[in-house]
């Protein structure tokens, strides 16, 4: 037994020398933190860039920490995080979206309320309502980074020709599916692009005061206003043809959906996130964006992401005064100015950098973003998020494809939910 | 072939070495050294890549392990959810196994018609081959888009059928043809097996269809009495292989319908990948492994019992 210990001891001591010493060496400069920081994040090219760039701005006015950046392709994140993270040599910094609270239920990240205390940051001022969306029991787990409403891109000509007003905030859906209606030449041109995609169909529910999963933890996906909702978005392709459906979309090419058809000029109107404006600016058709219609009420859904601090985090402090920076005015115009997205800092959303950018070839609605910022709604991000996900798509499939029965279908899902969630 | 190749090049030097008693010199030492030194890179990659994981996972399997929190100790729990609660594990291993039985036969048939017709004294014999092998090289990514196109509801296949008066499903969108579609494009790498098969029917002497020629068989039975049984081995271990392979069938769901419509597609092995490293349900997935594995185990032993009655290996009738 002592044997062990004593051999326990060595092999420790040995191994501790020989991870210092080239964390000594790394510091004979002279200052006394403990390497660089680690920071991971999910993209392409112009997300390295973007990222590295903001961080670059950091470092030139914070000397003494260097952040070491992480790209690894959106496909794999989860799993190359989720292996760090389980192998103890988690990021300090990560970016989250709507999985954040996979790793929050677990504490795999830390908890910033004390942090944005001492740092005197007020998220709610800095942030508006989508300051809280990374908050698990009552605590903030990420600062959010990138936030978006969901816009309504919509074919000027298109409208033009069909003699139709552009849409506004104050579309309701009925007036949302008269416009489609005027919209659509049978077989070769479409009102809409479809709402098969959760941000899509969700946006509809939460107009009808429905919700996925209400406040207190339980799903009620089968409710009326829910099934509503689901309904007249597989109607509009499948009842009314405004829509293509899966055939159609499957004979345009592969990987064929809305945002590819709008950019052809193929469907009039497409719901979906910032990044299609970079594409589009090359497209070959005339086009502006407008904040989402209503219905009963105003609702839609928002891309974004924000960023944690990993459980094995060496320094928080360190770490949290880096998203401080890499949240605040000066690093997310950087967001804006190479056109990656939209910045989740309100401030910025609100600046001229943001609503005449420098890269825009054609005067773009910008203020759409900052218009639908304040009604947004609150996705349920559970724990069990991925497995939510695979309940719609398990049971929705068929339902996409060829047309059918929302209330059977979320019955279904609502059955599941309810398993999921108590496990 | 004589007897002393087929053993060891050591086999004889250990046989005097029994008799003589000798204490082990110094070459035999030597010898012994560079055997471990040079089996030493995979049998470290095997322990520490292979033998290890595999032992861990039986482990996990009896555990509830998100791989962040420590293992929580269930007993044969996730065996039993797998097996009495989980429709979605029934549902994946009746289309894995519709799925293996359909493209590996399917795969063989076509893959010994190809290798046959290729084994004919025809003009330009060698770019045939060159083509049929070629399916096998390109990137399954790029396989899957390609069939993404050809599979789709007005696509280039169903317009092919339409010219016979056939009206062709929506392929990939529908639970029904769904299996089908990945079966044809399973059919599509049978190029892989053609070689093998190819490389076999060469190997068989000239002398046999010299025989059954003077004795009056035709071509047909050429084929059934002389070509066939010949290559048996060959098509055995294709089988064999093909069996492994397509339960194992992961990057062509994963690519082309991730599992979809309603779960139609979804296979053993994207159900585990599912349930690890999207739902962290790693024990469950482990448990899944091993149902897996076992199912493979038992089909290949049957396969193995099976194939004394078919099997024709020559060495064993001289």
């Amino acid at each position: 037994m002592e044997n062990t210990i004593r051999r326990r001891t060595l092999v420790q001591a040995a191994a501790t020398a020989g991870v210092a010493a080239p964390l000594l060496a790394a510091c004979g400069s002279g200052d006394d933190g403990n390497g660089p920081l680690k920071m991971v994040v999910w993209g392409g090219d112009l997300d390295k860039e973007t990222y590295q760039a903001r961080i670059d701005l950091f470092e030139a006015e914070n000397p003494d920490i260097t952040i070491e950046l992480q790209l690894i392709p959106s496909d794999q994140y989860e799993q190359k995080v989720q292996t760090m993270i389980a192998g103890g040599d988690g990021p300090d910094i990560m970016q989250v979206a709507e999985g954040v609270n996979t790793y929050s239920s677990k504490s795999q990240i830390l908890p910033l309320d004390d942090y944005a205390k001492d740092a005197g940051l007020d998220l709610e001022q800095r942030f508006g309502p989508v300051g809280s969306l990374y908050t698990f029991e009552d605590k903030v787990y990420a600062i959010p980074d990138r936030s978006g409403a969901m816009i309504v891109y919509y074919n000027k000509d298109l409208f033009d020709a069909a003699g139709v007003a552009y849409p506004t905030a104050e579309w309701t859906q009925e007036d949302a599916q008269a416009a489609m209606e005027k919209l659509t030449v049978a077989g070769t041109q479409w009102g809409y692009g479809g709402a098969g995609w959760w941000p899509q169909w969700w946006s509809f529910a939460y107009q009808n005061g429905g919700q996925i999963i209400d406040d207190g933890g339980q799903p009620t996906i089968n409710s009326p206003e829910v099934v509503t909702a689901l309904q007249w978005a597989n109607d509009l392709a499948h009842e009314y043809h405004y829509v293509p459906t899966a055939a159609e979309y499957a004979d345009m090419g592969p990987d064929m959906g809305g945002d590819p058809a709008f950019a052809a000029g193929t469907v009039a109107m497409n719901t979906t996130g910032f990044w299609a404006i970079g594409g589009l600016l090359e497209a070959g058709i005339n086009w502006d964006i407008a904040p989402l219609w209503r219905g009963a009420q105003q609702a839609v859904s928002a891309f974004g992401s924000g960023l944690a601090i990993s459980r094995d985090a060496k320094d928080p402090k360190k770490a949290f005064k880096a998203i401080e920076f890499l949240t605040g005015a000066d690093a997310q115009e950087v967001i804006i100015d190479k056109a990656q997205d939209v910045p989740a800092n309100l401030e910025v959303q609100q600046s001229d950098a943001f609503l005449a950018p420098s890269w825009a070839t054609k005067p773009i609605n910008m203020a759409a973003f900052g218009e639908s910022a304040d009604f947004i709604f609150r996705a349920p991000f559970i724990p069990q998020w991925n497995e939510l996900q695979a309940a719609l798509n398990d049971n929705l499939g068929t339902f996409w494809n060829e047309g059918g029965d929302a209330q059977t279908e979320l019955d279904k899902i609502q059955t599941q939910l309810e398993s999921i969630i108590t496990d | 072939m004589s007897q002393t190749v087929d053993e060891a090049p050591g086999a004889e030097r250990a046989a005097l070495r029994a008799g003589g008693r000798r204490k082990p010199s110094s070459r035999r030492r030597k010898e012994a050294f560079y055997f471990w030194l040079f089996i030493s890179p995979w049998l470290i990659g095997f322990v520490g890549f292979l033998l290890g994981p595999m032992i861990a996972s039986v482990y996990i399997s009896f555990t509830e392990w998100d791989s962040f929190t420590p293992p929580q100790w269930v007993g044969l729990d996730n065996y039993a959810k797998a097996l009495t609660e989980d429709p979605v594990f029934w549902k994946a291993l009746g289309n894995t196994f519709y799925y293996a039985l359909i493209s590996v036969p399917l795969g063989l048939v076509i893959g010994v018609w190809l290798a046959n017709l290729l084994n004919k004294r025809v003009r330009g014999r060698k770019l045939f081959r060159t083509f049929i092998y070629l399916p096998t090289l390109v990137p399954l990514v790029a396989t899957a888009m390609v069939f993404k196109m050809v599979l789709a509801p007005s696509g280039p296949l169903n317009d092919l059928l339409g010219w016979f008066g056939v009206d062709g499903p929506a392929w990939l969108l529908d639970p029904t043809w769904v299996k089908p579609a990945l079966i044809v494009l399973s059919a599509w790498g049978a190029g892989g097996a053609t070689v093998l098969l190819l490389s076999a029917m060469n190997g068989i002497p000239r002398e046999l269809y010299e025989a059954a020629e003077i004795d009056g068989a035709g071509s047909w039975r050429q084929f059934w009495s002389v070509t066939f049984p010949q290559i048996t081995p060959v098509i055995f271990f294709n089988l064999i292989m093909g069996l492994i392979g397509s339960f194992q069938i992961f990057s062509q769901v994963y690519i082309l319908t991730a599992g979809g419509p309603d779960n139609a597609s979804q296979m053993i092995v994207p159900l585990l990948f599912r349930e690890a490293f999207s739902f962290y349900h790693f024990g469950y997935a482990s448990a899944v492994a091993w149902l897996l594995f076992l199912v493979i185990l038992a089909l290949t032993l049957v396969a193995f019992r099976w194939s004394r009655s078919w099997v024709f290996y020559e060495q064993e009738v001289r």
